[in-house]
């Protein structure tokens, strides 16, 4: 359970996940048409975005990213999904805040459980429960 | 749609039963609150069993329904520094959301 003050951190970071304009949005009706263009391009559309330097790093997997990808494949493999709605679809449609927030292979595992869930191959509430005994396990709060 | 199994739901709390509403992870979709997750609340009624929302969410119409209960909580359990010591507040939950929390 998260402390009171925790809890409070949690809705301040979730209140900053605007759009990258930075500008508080709640539903508005009156959208200005390049902001509606702006909220559809898909995030994975990659290039053109003014932004700093970012420091180039050789980075080699980690184990979790290999266990990922071949879980993933073995999902294939079995019928369960195949690779264009995993790489084309499920990775990448899921919004700027989530796109720009996790790691590659973190989108992987991410978009393997909605698959997973969406496809009634297990249940959320199930999933769910079963993170929380791993995690319960592995004493990660 | 078909009628759906009613009246088998587990039902593990009565009224005044203190219960704690399971700290599951957040994963795409929920009606449990967050500020509820892991706070000490008393049932105020049973109402009625239904689907489980993340059940009804993905269609699951065959899923076993759950019984529904209010559950009452005090506000200053709820958010640091809340002022009113008699406030409470009341939202609905599923029996599996919850656990016993003593007496």
């Amino acid at each position: 359970m998260p402390s009171r003050s925790e809890l409070d951190l949690l809705y301040q970071i979730g209140s900053q996940l605007a759009p990258a304009i930075h500008q508080a949005q709640n539903w508005p009706y009156d959208v200005p048409h390049a902001q509606y263009e702006a909220s559809l391009w898909p995030p994975h559309d990659v290039g053109g975005q003014p932004d700093a330097p970012v420091r180039y790093e050789e980075k080699e997997e980690e184990q979790w990213e290999l266990d990922t990808y071949v879980t993933c494949e073995v999902l294939g493999w079995k019928g369960v999904w195949n690779a264009e709605e995993r790489r084309r679809r499920g990775n990448n449609d899921i919004g700027l805040s989530l796109y720009y927030d996790f790691p590659y292979y973190g989108r992987w595992v991410l978009c393997a459980a909605r698959m997973l869930v969406d496809k009634n191959h297990v249940s959320l509430l199930e999933l769910l429960e079963k993170i929380a005994e791993v995690k319960a396990r592995y004493g990660k709060p | 749609m078909e009628s759906r199994k009613t009246g088998n739901a587990p039902a593990h709390f009565n009224v005044g039963d203190l219960v704690r509403v399971k700290d599951l992870p957040n994963l795409f979709y929920s009606r449990t609150q967050m500020y509820v997750r892991g706070v000490r609340g008393t049932i105020a009624a049973r109402t009625y069993e239904d689907l489980l929302p993340e059940d009804e969410a993905w269609n699951r119409d065959d899923a076993q329904p759950e019984q529904f209960y209010i559950v009452r909580f005090r506000q200053k359990d709820l958010w640091d520094g809340y002022p009113f010591e008699n406030d409470t507040l009341q939202t609905e939950l599923p029996d599996r959301w919850l656990e016993p929390a003593g007496h």
